[in-house]
């Protein structure tokens, strides 16, 4: 009885000095290398772009973003999809009926929609995301054109409701979203069972949606409902949320209601990953590095300047040259002589839409797109 | 008239830099904020007196309820207005052997 209570008091004094380090040491998110906090309840991660220097991002440096806490663990065994509204039979799906339809995997590029938001002038209110709201994985799980067949979706539903299991705190609105039917069916649109592989809860497993090349709000996580509605439906993360304006406005000037549109394809951009901004480096060659993507298209070349945009020298880009997925690209480079050098880089797609200098200002900071922009001070060896 | 307006602007700027109210506005931000989450988000934004009471309509549409709007109004103001510089966010500690 004595040692037990000797034990007991060691404990406490033992759990009270974990605590003590756990707070100096600040904030661990378990299965996450180092990343930059934005925010730890709930979770918004970004990852420093130098770990983006891969085609497929590992799971532990991709970025999360999460609106409001994400829900207790799911039990596989007890996980359900409710598919109801506008359908045949409104049903109960299971994990295993997921598991048992055709498996498609689909390399994608998911981004946050509000990425680069610390960039514009004036300020906005929300997560101030430097560059690294972005990664690639490849995702795998049945189209959500199979899933829905299993319910029998009526012809006449032009858009799909979606719910994720995540709920608000207090009267904060629950994240549902709203897809039209034609994005809905596409082949590369998936309920996904796995990332790279893998089974992450962070990013929404039993099944998370893939809305290849649209903005990550799209990408609901944990889905527990799917509804076939004849009528753009939604709260809060469809309207006033995530709206876009149809037109320019001048920085600084609020938008009226009417002005604004739901946010669907992603723009073309590309990113620096090598050198560093703000980095010093030796003076002798070097492999100026990268990634572009383009939202539905595909990325038809990225151009790099050593000298502020003066010149502009065309990038090597990797060879997969896909829909939804970024391209890695790289220039070798050795600098003329020791100085500090503004590295930029502009990204052109299939469709011909090129990296602005100046992307629009919008009242909620989304979209950022700017030709990218590092500053070098290269030392003599 | 414009004397007037001039004794008002100045007495709003003196409330604005009381300490106490500032104070004030900490611990209400303490009370009503972190029951829904940390305060990273909010101190890592830097806006203006109206951005941030643009905000605070937001989060009373959400069912916060403030006991001192105006303290923490410019608690907020004083701490993280637009004029103020913006710190680089903490970086987390490395969780990837944990799962």
């Amino acid at each position: 009885m004595q040692a037990n209570r000797r034990q007991l008091f060691a404990a406490l004094i033992a759990a009270a000095a974990a605590r003590k380090i756990k707070a100096a040491d600040g904030i661990t998110i378990p299965g996450k290398r180092p990343l930059i906090l934005h925010n730890d309840r709930p979770e918004d991660l970004e990852t420093p772009v130098k770990y983006l220097n891969t085609w497929v991002t590992p799971l532990d440096a991709f970025f999360v973003r999460q609106h409001i806490p994400r829900p207790a663990a799911i039990d596989p065994a007890k996980y359900r999809v409710t598919i109801s509204g506008m359908v045949s039979k409104e049903s109960q799906i299971t994990l295993a009926d997921l598991q048992k339809l055709p498996q498609h995997t689909v390399p994608a590029t998911l981004e946050c929609t509000g990425n680069g938001r610390a960039f514009y002038t004036p300020k906005l209110p929300g997560i101030q995301w430097g560059r690294g709201g972005v990664g690639n994985a490849e995702w795998t799980g049945p189209r959500l054109s199979d899933v829905l067949k299993l319910a029998g979706v009526n012809t006449a539903a032009k858009f799909l409701e979606i719910d994720g299991a995540d709920s608000g705190v207090m009267q904060t609105p629950d994240f549902v979203r709203c897809m039209p039917m034609e994005k809905v069916m596409h082949p590369a649109t998936l309920l996904a069972l796995k990332m790279n592989g893998e089974t992450p809860d962070i990013h929404g497993v039993p099944a998370r949606l893939v809305v290849p090349g649209w903005d990550g709000t799209s990408w609901v996580k944990w889905v527990i409902r799917l509804t076939p509605t004849a009528k753009e439906s939604g709260g809060f993360f469809m309207n006033p949320g995530y709206r876009y304006p149809k037109y320019a406005l001048p920085p600084g000037t609020p938008a009226r209601p009417a002005e604004l549109e739901v946010i669907e394809g992603m723009p073309v951009k590309s990113t620096l990953t090598f050198p560093e901004d703000q980095s010093k480096i030796t003076l002798a060659p070097m492999v100026i590095r990268g990634f572009a993507w383009a939202g539905e298209n595909a990325i038809e070349r990225v151009e790099v300047s050593t000298d502020g945009g003066a010149k502009w020298l065309p990038a090597q880009l990797s060879t997969q040259k896909l829909p939804f997925a970024w391209r890695l690209f790289n220039l070798n480079w050795t600098p003329k002589e020791p100085g500090y050098y503004t590295i930029l880089s502009r990204a052109t797609d299939t469709a011909g839409r090129v990296q602005p200098i100046v992307p629009a200002w919008n009242p909620s900071g989304y979209l950022w797109n700017g030709i990218d922009k590092v500053g070098i001070t290269v030392e003599k060896a | 008239m414009r004397t007037l307006l001039v004794l008002l602007a100045l007495t709003t700027a003196a409330v604005a830099a009381d300490p106490a109210v500032i104070e004030k506005g900490r611990q209400e931000e303490q009370r009503t904020c972190l029951p829904c989450h940390s305060l990273r988000i909010i101190h890592s934004n830097r806006l203006s007196r109206a951005g941030w009471n643009k905000e605070l309509d937001k989060m009373a549409g959400w069912g916060t309820k403030y006991s001192d709007r105006e303290a923490i109004l410019e608690y907020l103001v004083a701490n993280f207005g637009d004029d103020k510089p913006v710190t680089p966010p903490d970086m987390t500690t490395d969780g990837s052997a944990k799962k």
